[in-house]
């Protein structure tokens, strides 16, 4: 303690500045995870707590995925004697001009068993549930949704429905609390026969909740239910709804986990850059504690306590950036799995889970500590003899970094051999790992062989500047690579994200044009992926009739359980699509596999669904239907992107036939030869548009939209690159601050014989650019490695396809003067300190 | 050429310290001067100002007619450039530069043709009788060699100034005599005007003029006959 006091405080006050970049990078590496994972649990939580809040007294729910079933399950339901109550629900959000909605269409008799309805003052329609459900028209708002949109009891609410434009009215507003503040408090509630009409949704219900009898256990009960209503049915607590979430947005955590490791992995490079070179400038300090009598663990536990008081100050700034993060994202992820999985939350605030901060404390600590073992150790093992001799030493002791290289040649070898074993997936990712750390290890020694090859070149350029600039990278490798090694680690990381991107948009590209071929969609929605509302069947036959219009084709897409997950089936007329749009086959005959699909024999999988859950060709699915398990096998595996998850393709009159559900999500709709988009689509909204809710999207519309999509699912990629710059800055900043401390007598020698300010400023810059220059280097090169573990990530675990390997030239470009850029804006803090400073004291300096 | 008048220079910090007061000071051109006194009497600081290294407090230093106080720091710098060459007592020489690249290095920051910077700081070293050394680092070289390269890259210029802080005061007896040897051949040659700031009254004898510091005073100035001089130098 008292050596930390005497020695470290002083050396830590006179390099705050430093201290400080360092804990940025704890700061960042924390923020990054916390803000991610904070963000990512409020969204969940939010939308557990909404699920909660609905469910009421629900204790069991009754579903068949997406598509719902017909009025009769619930009277069966009810008449088992150990369920105490039973209500049907749909359950769907809108948008409104004030954001989302959620609507509960209920059965206002039955469901106060359930669900308590708080309304403000008495008013007797409500009060006589009767009066509520006599009248089709009644809506019930919350007050924060009333305040919004200026609502009042008996205000008249016009809404656009599937059966044309209804005006409701509205005859209760709920208290705030409870039920009334599930999804922000954004909540409908209308008749559940009201709600069918609404949505289109015919005579079916979403699901059916219940309470059991007092008595009745869980078990049980779910076990009579299922036995009641067969195997096509699911009987779940209304949690596990939550699980489901939880499983659908297993891609984005996953996402998110792997940037925060990797902040956090950046943040280490740079403590331990921090604390290599302080070990080197205070040697000759350790060289007289030493002398004095220090043993080699005391110096050792200084520097590891150093290294911990600055992780749990940075850990701990780490945290609240973080949670400011969390708040700037919440919404952000919010919103895409809202438009990606179709699932309605609203994450408002944010929840701050203490076990999260704390683990993410301990882990700032925790790698700080790691990062600085190696320092330390080299701290303990300092000679006190050489260390007391004047002069520099920092070049790398041969023995060491020989040592240094030849495990990394042995790390990219065993990498090599891992490629080629790379069907196991322990064995892959060792490889990947393997290659990362070969990476690391030789960073030292390509950062001194690009600065001698520098060296001619900047001299060349400014013969003193350059030349000296250059020197002070030969001479103190260590000061550099750290930074060196940051900035590669996170380049490699933007470059094969960003080819990874382009890759993605150019297999999207491709599908796009094969299978988004239509000239115009009919939706319910302005997203072409909404199944809020459904259209019925029979305005096929009305848009065939159409003037211009050549084809169209019904598509129902919906989520079921298959293999113990939600996965997209989507149901359309195969044989039109074969002629239309005919998906490449990955494997299967594609001569037959359409036909087999056709006949309802089978189904057609995407080479997605197959990676990701599991799947190969001929194998018979179990998918879950209402009128028992259907038993298909795989006819065919094609690409297609509808789903990120995967999807099955099946036959319209099949999809029909076993979950008796005739409604649609989208028309694709062709267009005659020498008919005009515009005009048809114009034609269709003057025919329909008045009845009912309906939006026609032009192929571009839709195009778009997919890509947007992407796009936002990309977003991630620039905030890499914003952490890139952000580790380019500090890292340089950092050398930079060392090394004109370091130089500080070279350079007053500089001005001595006649430097101009100009001149030092030159100096400091083209040491500046030449570490971004080798790092990026470096980053380009190790990312065409990265791109190609990135390509094999997502096809084996992500997004299940192969995307084809192509480095992204442009982005790499561009990386370029933006990494220079930073070098540049980094070295202005320093230069400008080298220039201030007494020259006298510079010259005195030791 | 060397003019000082009321010059003080004070050093803020925990207690406050007069390193100079109020000295007066005149150097003709061509003279070579030797300053001496007690450790802390203010005489690097001197030299240090008369460099244009550092401001004084108060007071006017003109070199060559030109009030330094007037000038910014790049022109401080420029006079430095064109008219003053400075030598250390720990030479100053950058490690990684080779004899040849160090006593270049003034001349490139002027932007000299490369050529004629290889050529002047070939006849410098060979001046000093280094020519055999030009690729050799200093770390390579003795202390009078390196003594003898900074006092190379101090003429580089060819400056009418020449401010030497204890040139000789980290080498041996014998090797001192040497470098003094050399500055006074250079004066002879070139005819600079030379101040050297030293503990050793053989350099301070050698010198026509000295001057006594102390306590940031000047307490002697003393003039030799060339006579003298010619006798300490034999
Ligand atoms: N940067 C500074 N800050 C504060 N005081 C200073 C500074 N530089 C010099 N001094 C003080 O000014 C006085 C004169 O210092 P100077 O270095 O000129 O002495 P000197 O005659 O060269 O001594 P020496 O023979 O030991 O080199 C001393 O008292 C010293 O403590
Ligand atoms: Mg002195």
């Amino acid at each position: 303690m008292m050596l930390l006091r005497l020695i470290s405080w002083p050396y830590a006050r006179k390099h705050l500045l430093r201290w400080l970049l360092t804990m940025a990078g704890i700061v960042l590496g924390v923020g990054v995870f916390v803000g991610m994972h904070t963000a990512n649990q409020s969204v969940l939580a939010a939308f557990r707590e909404t699920i909660d809040k609905v469910a009421g007294t629900t204790q069991l729910q009754i579903t068949a995925g997406e598509p719902g079933f017909g009025e009769e399950v619930l009277e069966k339901v009810q008449s088992l004697p150990e369920v105490r109550a039973a209500a049907p629900v749909i359950e769907a959000t809108v948008s409104t001009g004030q954001g989302n909605l959620l609507i509960l269409g209920v059965d206002m008799l039955g469901d106060r068993s359930l669900r308590t309805y708080d309304l403000e003052g008495t008013d007797e329609a409500i009060d006589d549930p009767l009066i509520f459900l006599a009248q089709a028209d009644s809506l019930i708002v919350t007050r924060t949704f009333a305040e919004k949109n200026g609502l009042q009891v008996n205000s008249r609410v016009p809404m656009r429905t599937m059966q044309g434009d209804l005006i409701f009215t509205v005859r209760g507003i709920m208290k705030p609390g409870g039920l009334a503040s599930a999804f922000g408090g954004d909540l409908a509630i209308m008749d559940i026969y009201a709600a069918q009409k609404f949505f289109g949704r015919g005579r079916r219900f979403d699901r059916v909740d219940l309470a059991l009898l007092d008595g009745v256990t869980l078990a049980d009960g779910s076990a009579k239910l299922r036995a009641l209503l067969g195997s096509g049915y699911e009987v779940s607590p209304p949690s596990s709804r939550g699980e489901q979430f939880e499983q659908t947005s297993r891609i984005y955590s996953l996402a998110s986990n792997i940037t925060s490791i990797f902040a956090l992995f950046i943040g280490m490079f740079i403590i331990y850059n921090t604390f290599a070179i302080a070990v080197t400038q205070r040697r000759s300090e350790i060289g007289i504690l030493r002398a004095l009598g220090a043993t080699r663990s005391q110096i050792r536990t200084l520097f590891l306590t150093e290294s911990a008081i600055a992780g749990s100050i940075g850990s701990g700034l780490g945290v609240l950036f973080g949670i400011v993060m969390a708040h700037a994202m919440a919404s952000y992820i919010g919103n895409i799995l809202t438009e990606v999985y179709g699932v309605a939350q609203r994450a408002d605030g944010i929840q701050v889970d203490p076990v999260l901060i704390g683990g993410a404390w301990a882990m700032g600590i925790v790698t700080s500590l790691f990062a600085a073992v190696i320092p330390a150790r080299a701290a303990a093992y300092v000679d006190p003899v050489k260390a007391l001799q004047k002069g520099r030493n920092q070049a790398l002791s041969e023995g060491e970094s020989l040592l240094r290289r030849w495990a990394a040649v042995g790390c990219a070898a065993a990498a090599v051999i891992a490629v080629i074993f790379s069907h196991s997936t322990a064995i892959f990712y060792a490889g990947f790992v393997l290659g990362g750390v070969a990476a690391v290890l030789l960073a030292p020694s390509l950062t001194l062989w690009l600065s001698r090859f520098l060296r001619p070149l900047l001299a060349f350029l400014r013969p003193v500047e350059g030349t000296l600039a250059a020197d002070s990278l030969i001479q103190s490798p260590r000061r550099t690579s750290g930074t060196v090694a940051a900035l590669m680690l996170s380049l490699a990381l933007v470059i094969s994200l960003g080819g990874l991107a382009r890759s993605s948009y150019d297999s999207l590209a491709d599908w796009m044009r094969i299978a988004l071929n239509p000239d115009l969609f009919v939706t319910t929605a302005q997203s072409v992926t909404s199944r809020t509302f459904v259209f019925p069947a029979s305005l096929g036959d009305g848009l065939r009739a159409i003037p211009g219009v050549d084809e169209v084709q019904l598509v129902r897409s919906v989520r079921v359980p298959v293999k113990g997950g939600p996965v997209m089936l989507v149901a359309l007329d195969i044989g039109s699509v074969e002629r239309r749009a005919k998906l490449p086959a990955v494997e299967g005959d594609a001569a037959t596999m359409y036909r087999r699909t056709e006949r309802g024999e089978a189904v057609l999988a995407s080479e997605n669904f197959v990676r990701l859950h599991g799947g190969k060709l001929g194998e018979v699915l179990e998918i879950a239907a209402p009128s028992g398990v259907l038993k298909l096998p795989i006819a065919g595996i094609v690409r297609d992107f509808s789903d990120q998850q995967g999807s099955l393709l099946i036959s319209r009159q099949a999809y029909i036939r076993f979950w008796n559900d005739d409604s649609v999500n989208v028309f694709r709709v062709y267009v005659k030869q020498g008919a005009q988009d515009s005009d048809v689509r114009q034609r269709i909204l003057d025919t329909f548009g008045k009845q009912q809710r309906l939006f026609v999207l032009t192929n571009k519309d839709v195009r778009d939209y997919v890509t947007r999509l992407t796009d936002q699912w990309f977003g991630l990629t620039y905030v890499q690159i914003a952490v890139a710059v952000l580790v380019a800055i500090l890292g340089i900043v950092n050398a930079l601050t060392v090394s004109i401390t370091d130089r500080r007598r070279e350079l007053g020698v500089l001005q001595a014989v006649g430097g101009l300010r100009q001149q030092i400023r030159h100096t400091v810059w083209m040491e500046a650019a030449a570490i971004g220059f080798i790092g990026l280097v470096l980053g380009l090169l190790l990312g065409a490695v990265e791109l190609y573990y990135a390509i094999e990530i997502s096809r084996r675990d992500l997004v299940g396809i192969d995307i084809g390997y192509a480095y992204p030239f442009r982005t790499a470009l561009a990386l370029a003067p933006v990494i220079l850029i930073a070098a540049f804006l980094a070295a202005v803090g320093p230069s400008e300190s080298a220039v201030r400073g007494s020259l006298v004291e510079a010259l005195e300096y030791e | 050429m060397i003019h000082l008048q009321g010059v003080t220079k004070q050093f803020a910090g925990k207690r406050q310290v007069t390193a100079l007061e109020r000295l007066d000071l005149h150097l003709a051109r061509g003279e070579m001067v030797s300053i001496v006194g007690p450790s802390g009497s203010g005489k690097s600081t001197l030299l240090n100002l008369i460099g244009g290294l550092d401001r004084p407090t108060e007071g006017e230093i003109k070199i060559d007619g030109q009030a330094l106080s007037t000038l910014s720091d790049d022109g401080l710098t420029r006079v430095r450039r064109d008219k003053i060459g400075f030598i250390f007592q720990f030479f100053n020489l950058l490690p990684t530069l080779s004899c040849l690249e160090n006593v270049s290095l003034p001349l490139h920051l002027r932007g000299w043709p490369r050529k004629k910077i290889d050529e002047r700081a070939r006849e410098l070293l060979d001046l000093v009788q280094l020519s055999g050394r030009l690729e050799h680092l200093p770390d390579e070289l003795s202390g009078g060699e390196r003594q003898r390269v900074a006092i190379a890259r101090a003429l580089s210029v060819f400056p009418p100034v020449l401010l030497a802080d204890e040139p000789t005061g980290n080498l041996d007896t014998h090797t001192g005599a040497e470098i003094l040897k050399l500055i006074h051949d250079l004066h002879d040659r070139l005819g600079a005007t030379i101040l050297i700031v030293t503990h050793d009254m053989v350099v301070a004898e050698s010198c026509p003029r000295t001057i006594g510091i102390r306590d940031g005073r000047i307490v002697t100035d003393v003039r030799r006959g060339d006579a003298r001089r010619e006798m300490s130098r034999a």
